[in-house]
């Protein structure tokens, strides 16, 4: 289980986080909506160990990611996909991928090529194993970007607005790529503004304002009009989002 | 006037014997001062504050003082206190000291220009420090340093020349007692001029090839 608990974070004066609770159970694909700015992204930089918590605690299935000692296993339990992918641009692709599981996790050079190959197959990039990020499409980093965080069989996946740099076309190859890791049971907390996909995919939704969690609605509640968009708040960043 | 290299005859082994001296040298001094460089790069851009003044006292201070005030220091300075040092062993050390503090410098701003997000990316898969460090950020550091760094190897071969002053009989040492022997500075002077000229020429040749491999995913843009 992935427990967030009355987590606060404040850059210098501003207040990203405040007091936000959350749980994550094995299988779920939970979606964090909210405008820019509300707190999604710091949710997750927080979750995975990149920002320090000014209160509250995390904790990836019992490891607290606040203690130095523990954050390590927590690391471990979970894969995050960046926004701006983060390839290392001096590696290919099958070397991003292999570069923590033969060092972190220890596994032997060839079983672990073997198992990246196997998963750039998985996305579409078979072919593409050698290739350098340079030499590669936005969608097709993101697929990699995918692939080297699912390397290390993390537990929760966190994605950080995986398509917000991708043009529509390479958007639907990643979020392909989603739906299929959603069908099969991987766990996920997927930061986006991709609504309607989020709510093909979700089993909750939860929407951030303002470093407040607002709402947090199992996927059908939260489009319904007496649950999520009984909040006026919610209604108003739906039907803005829609139309635009 | 005209050039009869003839005359140089005689001399081609004492000058050989310089030439390889300077090599050397130089070899040795181009290890020790990108290893004192990288060392330092990761001084200046680390966490600990001491460690960052520490380094940035040894830059300012070695990059503010004239070499040959450095080389004499060590050479002849240090013995008044006892400290005696071989003229090559000093040279070695006085040079990769030098240009250690230049090297750290091209290397700190390959190190600053790193995306954050990739050393995040790193950071949150597990990798240690260290591997972080071997496998991430000095690679991708020195895909932009190793041109300012191949410069900073160029000069310091060029400096080099400074150590006959510490009576080290490297080419520059050995071309000026030849010159005085044969009365015949020109002729001498342009063998000097054609060894150092290869011998940078080679150097920078390794880092155009090191650069062109350093940034092989994107061949096309750098050539």
């Amino acid at each position: 289980m992935l427990k967030v608990e009355n987590v606060k974070k404040a850059f210098g004066g501003t207040i990203v986080l405040d007091g936000v609770n959350l749980t994550v159970n094995p299988g779920e694909v939970v979606s964090i909506l909210g405008s820019s700015g509300s707190g999604k992204s710091t949710l997750i930089r927080c979750i995975n160990g990149l920002e320090k918590l000014n209160a509250g605690r995390i904790t990836v299935d019992d490891f607290d990611v606040s203690k130095p000692k523990e954050l390590a296993e927590a690391r471990k339990r979970s894969g995050t996909v960046f926004q701006l992918f983060n390839l290392y641009p001096h590696m290919s692709a099958l070397q991003n991928i292999t570069l923590a599981p033969i060092e972190v996790l220890k596994r032997p050079k060839a079983e672990a090529e073997a198992e990246g190959r196997a998963l750039l197959a998985s996305v579409g990039l078979g072919d593409r194993a050698d290739a350098y990020p340079a030499q590669l499409s936005g969608g097709q980093r993101q697929r990699v970007g995918i692939c080297r965080a699912l390397a290390m069989q993390p537990r929760y996946l966190l994605l950080d607005e995986v398509t917000s740099a991708l043009d529509p076309e390479m958007t639907s190859e990643v979020l392909d790529i989603l739906a299929k890791l959603a069908k099969s049971g991987t766990t996920m907390v997927f930061v986006t503004h991709e609504i309607e996909f989020a709510r093909q995919i979700s089993n909750r939704i939860v929407f951030l304002e303002k470093g407040v969690l607002l709402v947090d609605l199992p996927t059908a509640e939260f489009f319904s009009a007496e649950g999520g968009l009984a909040q006026p708040r919610v209604a108003q960043f739906l039907s803005k989002m829609r139309k635009d | 006037m005209r050039l009869d290299l003839t005359i140089l005859a005689p001399h081609l082994g004492f000058l050989a014997e310089g030439a390889l001296l300077t090599a050397q040298v130089c070899a040795l001094a181009l290890i020790g001062s990108v290893v004192l460089g990288m060392l330092v790069a990761i001084a200046r851009t680390s966490q600990r504050k001491w460690l960052n003044r520490l380094a940035f006292a040894y830059v300012d201070l070695f990059r503010n003082v004239p070499f040959i005030v450095q080389l004499f220091f060590f050479y002849y300075g240090l013995p008044e206190i006892g400290i005696y040092i071989d003229a090559f062993t000093t040279g070695v050390v006085a040079l990769s000291i030098s240009g250690g503090a230049y090297a750290s410098d091209a290397i700190r701003a390959g190190i600053l220009a790193i995306d954050d997000g990739i050393i995040e990316a790193a950071e949150v898969s597990g990798l240690s420090q260290g591997t972080t460090f071997t496998r991430i950020v000095l690679p991708i550091a020195l895909r932009t340093s190793i041109r300012p760094l191949g410069s900073v190897l160029i000069n310091m071969i060029l400096t080099s020349s400074i150590l006959s002053t510490i009576t080290l009989n490297e080419l520059t040492g050995n071309a000026k007692i030849v010159a005085s022997d044969t009365f015949r500075p020109f002729e001498v002077y342009v063998v000097l001029l054609v060894v150092y000229a290869s011998l940078t020429y080679l150097v920078s040749l390794g880092i155009t090839l090191l650069h062109r491999w350093l940034n092989r995913d994107m061949q096309e843009q750098v050539n």
